[in-house]
């Protein structure tokens, strides 16, 4: 299997394809041929996209089946305001180039325990649970997902979708007139029902909100927003303490992205804030610590002595930390 | 309510109403009645028309609430003459119900814990369920030996009516199982059996 330096993993680009005037489909094979690592459906991976002498780190939901690891497919929609990272994958980059990228991490996965599982995408947003499906039918689990598009011409991958499942996915916006309801979709489930919602903020807060109206508690209510992941900002420098190094994080990478790259060793799992594996103690701060995890208690962000380099960053003169 | 040091039993709660909740049952037997007396106390109207109470008259120190609970205007007050058929009468309850729906259990630990194991079966999170213990502290009791499961253990050696083993009730609860285990009590020199004492129930 495919190992990964510092984090990352060489991938080949194998294939290009136009799937929406807005979306490109990649698929990647190990860039020296073997197999690739495992992952669940709703992982993501972050690719190191080269754009003019910077290096962009964009997060991607795998779309490929998670029962192959012989590739990975990912989504690109362009966008051309904000730091720009995907005009460069649509413009610059070419089959056969091979592109850097972190190995998988799970932030959606889908319930083991769900009695049925109900998936609402917007756009792009369908890519993680397309590998969702493919978990959720090989094992014989009832779903249904229901996706808005912006009209016929953005809905390709929905109808590819609709080709493999069915009925159970349902389309709106695809010329027809129809509109996603959240409300009317979470109304009179069955119990042990799950929601995911994969999409911009404003789909995802709809989406909640409608859970809760009809009594739907925090656990059974799972979400992606688009712009959640990584770790971005201004950039500061940090010193490890066991080494005497200094480290300089770019506004584009995160605290643990840095240490890897300057060759250094932090404990990590999930990349996203949530496992905690990447605690690591704060020995001297001259500044604020900017927490952006889910890990770390009220009380422990206040006393400033724990940071979650994978995620969190900081505005210092001075941060010194126990690695 | 039970505080003991064994780590592996449940941390049970109050019970008081849930107010996100669209839909309620409350399911309780003998002693159990109590705290849910104390509940439907505390709900409003609207939450009382929209709560079903399931209550199993078996106690086994002789507790009954029925004729409080009947002063409650609930959507449906069903009686059950035994705890099995209370749950399941919970489990016929559930197989219909829908997302939006809050449990509430109480009586004894064997009662709770199975009645959790219907509600799992149905994909019920802990943030929907609310398990106050009441009444006595007996255990129910699973024999390692031959899977026979024993209610109202009170003591620490008991003969298992599956296998005929003596057992000693370990303080090693289950949640799946929903009971406490029990292993031959004399493995190790047969015929040389611990001190039979009272359970710290």
């Amino acid at each position: 299997m495919s190992e990964a330096h510092h984090g990352s993993l060489q991938l080949r680009v194998k294939r290009i394809e136009a799937v929406t005037p807005e979306i490109n489909r990649y698929t990647f094979s190990a860039a020296d041929g073997s197999w690739l690592p495992p992952f669940s459906g709703g992982s993501h991976i972050r690719v190191l996209i080269p754009f003019e002498g910077e290096t962009r780190r964009n997060a991607y939901s795998l779309m490929s089946s998670p029962y192959d690891t012989s590739e990975y497919q990912i989504a690109v929609r362009r966008v051309d305001e904000g730091k720009r990272g995907s005009i460069a994958m649509h413009r610059d980059v070419r089959e056969g180039d091979v592109l850097s990228a972190t190995i998988p991490a799970n932030l959606f996965p889908v319930s083991k325990h769900a009695r049925h599982h109900v998936f609402i995408a917007g756009g792009v947003g369908v890519t993680p649970i397309y590998a969702q499906l493919d978990e959720l039918s090989l094992k014989g689990s009832s779903f249904e997902l229901h996706l808005a598009v912006r009209g016929p011409e953005h809905a390709a991958l929905g109808h590819e979708l609709r080709e493999r499942y069915g009925e159970r996915v349902v389309l709106y916006g695809d010329g027809d007139g129809t509109r996603l309801n959240s409300y009317e979709i979470l109304g009179g489930l069955p119990l042990g029902t799950h929601a995911y919602v994969c999409g911009p903020s404003r789909m995802v807060d709809d989406v909640i909100r409608a859970a809760h109206t009809h009594g739907w508690t925090d656990s059974h209510i799972h979400f992606e927003r688009f712009e959640d992941l990584g770790s971005t900002g201004d950039p500061f420098s940090v010193t490890l303490a066991r080494s005497g190094a200094v480290v300089e994080v770019s506004p584009e990478q995160s605290l643990l992205e840095a240490v890897e790259e300057a060759g250094h060793k932090l404990p990590y799992l999930c990349r996203g804030g949530a496992c905690g594996e990447c605690e690591t103690e704060v020995l001297e701060l001259e500044g604020t610590i900017d927490h952006r995890d889910d890990w770390l208690s009220e009380s422990d962000r206040c006393t400033n002595k724990l940071i979650m380099p994978c995620v969190s960053r900081a505005t210092c003169t001075k941060l010194v930390l126990n690695a | 309510m039970l505080i003991t040091g064994i780590k592996s039993r449940p941390i049970y709660d109050e019970l008081a109403p849930m107010a996100t909740g669209t839909s309620h049952v409350a399911a309780a037997q003998g002693s159990g009645g109590e705290p849910l007396v104390r509940l439907l106390g505390a709900m409003i109207p609207g939450q009382l028309a929209a709560t079903t109470v399931l209550y199993s008259i078996e106690s086994f120190t002789g507790k009954n609430y029925l004729a409080d609970l009947r002063n409650f205007a609930v959507r449906e007050l069903v009686v059950f003459p035994n705890n099995a058929d209370a749950v399941r009468g919970l489990d016929a309850f559930l197989a219909t119900a829908k997302m939006g729906t809050r449990l509430y259990l109480s009586g004894s630990e064997g009662f709770i814990g199975t009645s959790m194991q219907v509600a799992t079966s149905y994909g019920m999170n802990r943030d929907e369920v609310l398990r106050e213990h009441a009444g006595s502290f007996v255990r129910r009791v699973w024999c390692a030996h031959c899977s026979h499961y024993s209610e109202n253990v009170s003591r620490r050696i008991f003969r298992c009516p599956g296998c005929e083993r003596n057992l000693i009730v370990r303080d090693h609860y289950s949640g799946r199982l929903a009971a406490f285990q029990g292993v031959k009590a004399d493995g190790e020199v047969p015929g040389e059996l611990p001190e039979n004492e009272e359970l710290d129930t």
